[in-house]
């Protein structure tokens, strides 16, 4: 009822023509099914974690270069299955055989289902070609050096005043033996080509949805221990409207409660809540809320193990600090509604005082309540990345503060795809929401709704 | 008491159409408004909130928010020969303040807290005039003078919240004036004013009115001040001009049905009527969004017949020779017991 | 038996300045007032902005303390009862407010609002209640369907209708309607007016009208108080008001009164200056700074509140009025 009348409120009607906060809701919406997904088990922690690829694989943007598509078919077959084969070829019982095809397993690419026996035979073959391939990638790089320097030899003796006949045949010999090899390497595409397709027999890519989520795993590439960087995105989704939504509503609730009691009942209840925010807001938040979290280390409130427990200092942290905000504005509004002709007859009905604050002055602040929940959601996601950044917030779980910190030492390498993938997210979020809590304000403002 | 409206009129307005884009699309608050203001007269403009009388000193000072006004192509407001409803923004500055000025309602925030009157009055007298500096003060103090300020050489140094509302509407008035307007626009310059102010101020714009010879545009809701100052009257009715005419006539011999009703919802001074029922008019101003097809006045408007419906009347001169906007105007045969009234009043 | 007596009332407001906040001064907002508003009479209270006259209504009904002086209602002191005990007395003294738009709660329907105040004060049986809200609705001219319509929903003299409709809901016997029209357009404060009217005697209704408009005064009530600057000036019925009127205030107020007929131009009367700062009013009778037969007296002495002739209920508080009075009220005893 609250809420069907709250949707047909002039305010409401008035957002609801504003396009712009239309679009920015439309998004919020989106990020919060994502939320939903994640936190209905549609991502889990140990999603987040695990391997799909190799280690800072870049996402869809960036065309695969024949230098990185080399380099990741070689990790595929040398550095990723082989040592799994060769364990299984070892391996003295079939369970520890079984064990060595299972961790061979990629994200959702499984070994073929064929018999133990015919697995490794294909990984003979694939070895086989992968062996060649290298030697001939081997021999094309000695190639390409060698010739190099014949040529340089070559050309100096040619240009020389009286040029050793012997020695230019003899270079000319060598250079063109070594044309001979490159010529030769260049049949290392083609292997390439082969060891691909061998690989994609023995370790094929699903079909139907497990290969679309597979695929869709690897659009933003993968981190530094090859787990999928969107997967970690939006589980930080997640966490993200976790803290914000926690903290908002505590600080709202919090906020709306001690600035109707201080600006209602005035006095010594005035005097003393607003004593206590005029002592929190003296103090920068961001250093309150470090020596908060500072103040939980070593507590059960810090395991890695138990990532739950380890938000809620951040949970304290923000509730603690953001309520004062929104105390104040609603204080303001409520000294402002105290003064207005409905309330002084709702006191000369005769209500007690308690019961007009509750029924008559609270719900005129509703707005208020929506405004500062958009803003206090905002300002706990961005508290929330910021302390993570600098290792204090988040633990053992992803969350975009995180994922920026972890990608200094990739960006300067030239992998972007973590910071770009944290920070779009971020800001699509930010944006969304700034969007809507400007749009609440005009269409709440007093000004224009009577 | 009537003028003669002698030579031409000072401020010439035809077909005034304004309208606003508005979240509900657009909406036409002054619709086709013609009305001459001649000098050294005052026009009231009368009417219920809502029916454009503000909207129509606002376009004409060109005061609205231009993103949102639409000011129709066949507007005319014609000013020393020149369409100022057309005139660049730069030129409208100019003729804002110097030739044509302005006073607001609200005598509080009208005036800037933060800086003295006398820079206030100075800011106008710099932007128009090409005094000097002393020049310029003595001018200001002058001004005050004339609008009946005691000690004007000290007022002139103190700040707004120092002077009561009745002496702020006092200083507005002096800015308005410093100039020498030919027109002076007053959007209800008395509503927010106590009685005995507002007489102050009233009998302030007569006098000032004799002297400079200014012509008065008088926004107003207040048929009691109608009275006491305007010369002529229009009476305006969800943005359309009902009624016009010289302000005997128009309080005597009412035209249209909405005229007599407002007139005869007052309480009279004096003690003939007391403790009776009030004559009251039914229903309220249609929203500007939901005009009806027809007279806009027909849902409130006891003579109502089918043509009211049929079509909107045009304005037209009436059985009195002054126009009105009514297919079936009021003579004398239609409301004598009003008439009578009104007569033995006067007498 | 006068309904309500009021006597000698005092409302003072500490005024806070400083840098400690201290009470540095008062303002004060009702000055020894007494009056008596007889069982079914209209009581009008007039004035200029900052006279006090909203603050005596509020104080009268007990919306504000009484800083001194004594209540009386049904010959109950109202002054010394607690909160409970005031119960039954804000049944029966309600309030109308001025401004139609703040004094309706917006996010309660007409119905709610009623509904809470018929409840809480259990005017009528439970299962009597939407009956009740529907007689009151009916009455205040307002159409059946308006129930369940937000105050948004109404123009500003049917958020006025809402307002009585709150206060009569409790079927109170008494009624304080501070401005209630003088927000609303003239063709509606007409129809507002009429409805009190008949309001009042359907209901049986005790008033007291406060409103800065003569007129409306004059047409609405049986006696007028004229206030400034906290005190009362003059008290006189409205049968013949302008003829009556003693006090050099009533009567310049009575003069500034725009009349609405062009036939009858006058120049107004003007008194100068502005009426002075409540902090620091003059010494004497408050009136002084403006008044044009001001004597040496005046700025000594405040003038009681006395008959000034023989018209009954007829007092005002002037040095200056008593000659006349006297002699006009001689001539009438011998006449």
């Amino acid at each position: 009822m609250m809420l069907k009348r709250f949707l047909r409120s002039r305010g409401m009607r008035k957002l609801r023509r504003n396009r712009m906060a239309m679009v920015a809701s439309a998004v919020i919406g989106l990020y919060a099914l994502v939320a939903l997904f994640a936190l209905f088990g549609g991502v889990s922690l140990d999603d987040t974690k695990r391997r799909v690829w190799r280690e800072n694989t870049p996402g869809f943007l960036q065309p695969m270069s024949k230098e990185i598509a080399d380099y990741t078919l070689d990790w595929h077959a040398d550095k990723w299955l082989r040592p799994k084969m060769e364990a299984a070829r070892r391996a003295s019982d079939e369970r520890s055989r079984q064990f060595s095809f299972d961790t061979a397993a990629l994200g959702q690419r499984t070994l073929a289902d064929l018999p133990g026996d015919e697995l490794i035979a294909l990984w003979d073959e694939a070895a086989g070609i992968y062996d060649e391939w290298r030697e001939l990638q081997d021999t094309a790089d000695e190639a390409n050096e060698e010739l190099e320097f014949f040529r340089i030899d070559l050309d100096a003796e040619r240009a020389k005043d009286a040029p050793d006949q012997d020695m230019i045949e003899e270079l000319e010999g060598e250079i063109e033996y070594y044309e001979g090899q490159l010529e030769q390497a260049a049949r290392a595409p083609e292997l390439a080509a082969d060891l691909r397709a061998k690989l994609l027999e023995l370790h094929p890519v699903p079909t139907g949805v497990p290969g679309m989520v597979y695929r869709a795993k690897l659009w933003f590439g993968t981190d530094s221990k090859g787990a999928s960087i969107i997967i970690k995105g939006l589980y930080a989704t997640k966490i993200a409207f976790q803290i914000g939504f926690v903290t908002a509503v505590g600080a709202v609730l919090i906020g709306t409660l001690l600035g109707a009691a201080a600006g209602f009942f005035g006095r010594f209840v005035d005097e003393a809540v607003m004593w206590i925010v005029s002592t929190l807001s003296s103090i920068p938040y961001l250093v309150l809320l470090a020596v908060l979290v500072v103040m939980f280390r070593g507590s059960i409130f810090d395991n890695e193990a138990r990532p739950a427990l380890a938000l809620v200092p951040l949970y304290a942290a923000f509730g603690m600090t953001f309520w004062v905000g929104t105390c104040r504005v609603i204080r303001g509004e409520v000294m402002k509604i105290k003064e207005l002709e409905y309330v002084q007859a709702a006191t000369a009905i005769g209500f007690a005082r308690p019961y007009i604050v509750l029924r008559h002055v609270v719900p005129n602040t509703v707005h208020l309540m929506f405004i500062n929940f958009s803003l206090l959601f905002i300002a706990a996601i961005k508290g929330e990345v910021i302390l993570s950044f600098l290792g204090l917030g988040v633990k053992g779980q992803p969350s975009w503060g995180i994922m920026i910190a972890h990608s200094k030492d990739q960006v300067s390498s030239g992998f972007f795809w973590e910071i770009l993938t944290a920070t779009a997210l971020m800001f699509g979020l930010v944006l969304a929401f700034n969007i809507l809590s400007d749009a609440l304000q005009d269409a709440f403002d007093p000004k224009h709704v009577s | 008491m009537s003028k003669t409206n002698s030579g031409e009129p000072v401020l010439k307005v035809r077909h005034l159409t304004t309208r606003f884009r508005t979240d509900r699309g657009v909406v036409t608050a002054v619709d086709d408004v013609s009305f001459d203001v001649y000098p050294g007269e005052t026009v009231g403009i009368v009417g219920e909130s809502g029916c454009g009388k503000t909207v129509t000193s606002k376009s004409i000072m060109r005061l609205l928010p231009e993103q949102v006004t639409i000011i129709d192509e066949k507007s005319e407001i014609m000013f020393e020969g020149e369409n100022i409803a057309r005139l660049s923004e730069k030129r409208m500055r100019e003729v804002r303040g110097d030739r044509i000025a302005m006073i607001f309602q609200e005598p509080m925030t009208s005036l800037n807290p933060v800086f003295r009157i006398g820079w206030q009055l100075d800011e106008a007298l710099r932007y128009h005039t090409k005094l000097g500096r002393k020049q310029r003060r003595e001018r200001a103090i002058e001004m005050l003078k004339l609008v009946d300020i005691p000690n004007p050489e000290k007022r002139i140094d103190e700040y707004p919240h120092q002077l009561s509302g009745g002496m702020r509407q006092r200083v507005m008035i002096a800015m308005a004036l410093c100039c020498e307007p030919d027109v002076l626009i007053a959007d209800e310059p008395t509503t927010a004013l106590d009685v005995t102010i507002q007489a102050q101020i009233l009998s302030l714009m007569n006098s000032l009115k004799e002297k400079l010879q200014t012509a008065i545009m008088l926004i107003t809701h207040d048929l009691g001040v109608v009275a006491q100052v305007c010369d002529r009257v229009v009476v305006m009715y969800a943005g359309r001009v009902i009624e016009s005419g010289p302000v005997a006539d128009i309080f005597r011999r009412p035209q249209h049905p909405y005229t007599q009703a407002l007139l005869d919802s007052i309480p009279k001074q004096g003690n003939k009527e007391r403790g009776l029922r009030l004559a009251t008019i039914p229903g309220i101003v249609p929203s500007l969004w939901d005009l009806p097809h027809g007279c806009r006045f027909q849902d409130r408007c006891k003579f109502k017949e089918q043509r009211c419906v049929d079509g909107e009347p045009v304005l037209e001169d009436g059985p009195d020779g002054r126009p009105v906007r009514c297919h079936f105007p009021l003579d004398e045969a239609r409301h004598p017991q009003h008439l009578a009234g009104r007569h033995a009043e006067g007498a | 038996m006068a309904l309500l007596e009021v006597r000698d009332l005092h409302k003072r407001f500490p005024k806070h300045g400083g840098v400690l906040n201290r009470v540095v001064g008062n303002v004060h907002a009702v000055n020894g007032v007494s009056f008596d508003v007889n069982e079914g009479e209209v009581v009008g209270i007039v004035g200029e902005s900052g006279c006090g006259k909203s603050t005596l209504g509020k104080t009268v009904i007990q919306l504000l303390g009484a800083t001194e002086g004594s209540i009386k209602f049904d010959d109950q002191e109202l002054t010394s009862l607690s909160h409970a005990e005031m119960m039954p007395f804000r049944r029966k003294m309600q309030m109308i407010f001025q401004d139609p738009y703040s004094s309706l709660n917006p996010r309660l329907t007409v119905r709610q609002l009623l509904r809470e105040a018929i409840r809480f004060h259990k005017v009528v049986g439970a299962d009597q209640v939407e009956a009740h809200i529907d007689s009151i609705i009916e009455k205040v001219g307002l159409r059946p369907d308006s129930k369940d319509k937000f105050p948004h929903e109404f123009s500003g003299g049917q958020r006025q209708r809402i307002g009585i409709a709150r206060a009569l809901c409790l079927k109170p016997k008494f009624l304080v309607a501070d401005e209630p029209v003088s927000a609303l357009d003239v063709s509606i404060q007409a129809a507002v007016l009429n409805l009190m009217m008949d309001l009042k005697d359907e209901f049986g209704l005790t008033m007291m009208f406060i409103s800065h408009d003569l007129k409306v005064v004059e047409h609405f009530c049986d006696r007028v108080l004229v206030m400034y600057l906290g005190h009362v000036v003059e008290e006189l019925t409205c049968d013949n008001l302008h003829a009556d009127a003693r006090h050099p205030y009533t009567t310049a107020l009575l003069g500034a009164n725009p009349i609405d007929d062009p036939t009858q131009r006058r120049s107004l009367t003007i008194l100068k200056g502005d009426v002075p700062s409540p902090y620091n009013p003059p010494p004497g009778c408050p009136f002084t700074t403006r008044c044009p037969v001001v004597k040496d007296r005046c700025h000594q002495e405040m003038p009681p509140l006395e008959d000034k002739d023989a018209t009954p209920g007829h007092r005002a508080a002037c040095w200056e009025v008593e000659g006349a009075g006297v002699a006009s009220s001689a001539a009438a005893g011998e006449g």
